[in-house]
């Protein structure tokens, strides 16, 4: 799965929640500011991911991901 | 208005009769333990980490760590500052049984916030997890003599409970409180022990359950309504240790009864639709929901799933649970009927008052003088009730909006209007300026995704905005909000989910 398909993925995650819609979503959309997650559409987003990509996160804080690309290397590296 | 109603006959039917007739009243934790390891000894109180404790297995090691307590005076304060996990429960028996009071200090404080807290409290001792032992710091440099016991100690020389009475003083639970101010309320064994009663009401099976542990056991949700109904009952726990594992421990653990504030519930819930299995396990038959209103959305969707979501009302200063609402599905707004023997009032605002066994000994460390009316706890939060008894909140004294008329808006009153559509997942209503610098109410809404699939992100928002115009023309004119905005994010979240509140106008 390239990075295009990842972030096709991850905005079909995020559709579900809000309102059904995700402002243009790139690499460097910041995670808070851009795309206003809170600290439960966070916790949504983690569980999403490993649900959709069968992957586990290790113990990651929030902090640990400020833009979208920093979640896409995550997935990446674990999908490797 | 003053009230006590002996609501115990109201709640009877909906529980089997035979488990109705166990729910007892006792005096104090300790003589609750006692009954716990008579009639539960062999069954499993807590599992975590792999590893399950039986109830005779949690008094044994809560021995131990007695004698660890053992050269402290009768009720000091001791401190526990740890992660939910089992070594954490096994220092709050073991706490409480030796007569102390355990201070449940919130494991993301930092060091100098955990500092004040030790101050805060007159700590004689402090549990603390290794993990967090680096945050120790400031409270080793500046008070060099309060003990510091690691939470995985553990002695062979066990030392036995004592018997507490329901006056004495059981737990201290941090709050903002009414005033926003972070404090602690000192909990009797008789408040605690009305609490973790009051948890038994309003639903059919009680006792022997699947509890699963996701809320922190230093609020006062988790700690009374999650960890202490659930020893009373004879339950198991299971320790969710990583909220993002909550569905694998779900999975894993097929709890019977959760615990939760509505956020968590909403997101299992998106996150079921999303991939398309109930993601909550298909024992659950119950969820207790509270600490932020629930909205009847969510209370029919889950009602579908065959679970019973019911709202509940309840403060720190409460020891938790003042009213529960076993008709969630009839009486989707209310936060139900008060618990027996609540004493309660309606002042002439409408601020709802209480008195009862359940309520604090007052805050620890701070002076209050405005948190009672006389003997009376002033909650800050509005109320009504209806001819069958049961409690709706309408707001809170502090979110009240003076209009430029004069006239007084409770935001979450009017918030309740828009909340009536199921596409409205949360809404605030709140004060704002106009281009013109006029104050206007504005209201702004996060729509819920599954109930608007379908559309296109234009269109979608045109038709939320239209009905919301719709209804916003029906209601009374000072409660007419003048701007509609659609969201296209979540609003901003307090470490307890709640909403944080804009706050543009003092």
């Amino acid at each position: 799965m390239n990075r295009t398909e990842i972030i096709e993925k991850l905005r079909e995650i995020l559709a579900a929640a809000g309102d059904g819609t995700v402002p243009a979503l790139s690499e460097d959309s910041n995670l808070a500011s851009d795309l206003g997650l809170s600290s439960v559409s966070m916790l949504y987003m983690v569980i999403a991911i490993e649900e959709e990509f069968g992957i586990r996160f290790d113990d990651v804080g929030a902090s640990d991901f400020v833009l979208l690309s920093d979640v896409v290397d995550y997935i990446e590296g674990k999908l490797r | 208005m003053e009230m006590k109603f002996e609501t115990r006959g109201l709640f009877e039917k909906y529980t089997d009769k035979e488990q109705f007739d166990r729910i007892r009243e006792y005096g104090s934790v300790t003589e609750m333990w006692d009954v716990c390891l008579a009639e539960f000894g062999d069954r499993i109180a807590v599992s975590d980490g792999g590893k399950e404790y039986t109830f005779a297995e949690l008094e044994e090691d809560a021995g131990g760590f007695r004698t660890l307590l053992s050269s402290l005076p009768p009720h000091s304060r001791v401190g526990i500052y740890a992660p939910n996990c089992y070594d954490w429960i096994r220092a709050f028996v073991a706490v409480v049984t030796s007569g102390h009071v355990a201070a449940a200090i919130p494991p993301q404080l930092d060091a100098p916030t955990v500092f004040g807290a030790s101050m805060m409290c007159g700590l004689s001792a402090l549990v603390y997890s290794p993990a967090l032992a680096e945050k120790l710091e400031i409270v080793k440099a500046k008070r060099p003599d309060l003990p510091l016991i690691p939470s995985d100690s553990a002695s062979d020389e066990k030392t036995s409970a004592v018997k507490c009475a329901a006056n004495d003083p059981c737990a201290i639970v941090f709050t903002g409180g009414t005033t926003g101010r972070s404090k602690g309320a000192l909990l009797s064994h008789g408040a605690v022990m009305q609490g973790t009663v009051n948890g038994c009401y309003g639903y059919r099976d009680v006792f022997y359950q699947r509890y699963l542990l996701i809320l922190p056991l230093t609020h006062v949700f988790g700690l009374i309504r999650n960890l202490m109904t659930s020893l009373y009952t004879g339950s198991t726990l299971f320790v969710c240790r990583n909220n993002k594992d909550m569905f694998r421990d779900i999975a894993a653990f097929r709890p019977t009864i959760m615990v939760m504030v509505p956020a968590l519930a909403e997101m299992a819930l998106t996150l079921s639709k999303k991939f398309g299995k109930n993601m909550l396990g298909d024992d659950l038959k119950t969820i207790i929901c509270g600490a932020a209103p629930v909205s009847p959305f969510l209370i029919g969707e889950y009602d579908r799933l065959g679970i019973k979501l019911l709202a509940g009302y309840g403060l720190t200063e409460s020891a938790n649970l003042v009213s529960g609402n076993p008709e969630s599905v009839s009486k989707p707004e209310s936060v139900g009927i008060p618990f027996p023997h609540q004493e309660f009032r309606i002042a002439e605002n409408g601020e709802l008052l209480l008195r009862g066994k359940n309520m604090m000994d007052g805050y620890v460390g701070v002076d209050e003088p405005d948190a009672y009316d006389g003997d009376w706890f002033r909650t800050g939060d509005l109320v009504r009730l209806d001819a069958e008894g049961y409690l709706y909140i309408t707001g809170r004294i502090k979110e009240i909006i003076v209009l430029p008329s004069g006239e007084n808006v409770s935001p979450a009153e009017v918030e309740a209007y828009f909340n009536e559509f199921d596409f409205i997942q949360d809404s605030q209503v709140f004060e704002d300026e106009n281009e013109l610098g006029a104050r206007i109410l504005a209201l702004e809404v996060v729509p819920r995704a599954t109930e608007l699939a379908g559309m296109e992100p234009e269109e979608k928002k045109k038709y939320v905005v239209s009905e919301l115009e719709k209804k916003n023309a029906t209601l009374p004119t000072h409660f007419r909000v003048s701007r509609i905005t659609v969201r296209d994010s979540d609003f901003e979240r307090t470490p307890a989910m709640k909403i944080v509140r804009y706050k543009k106008f003092k």
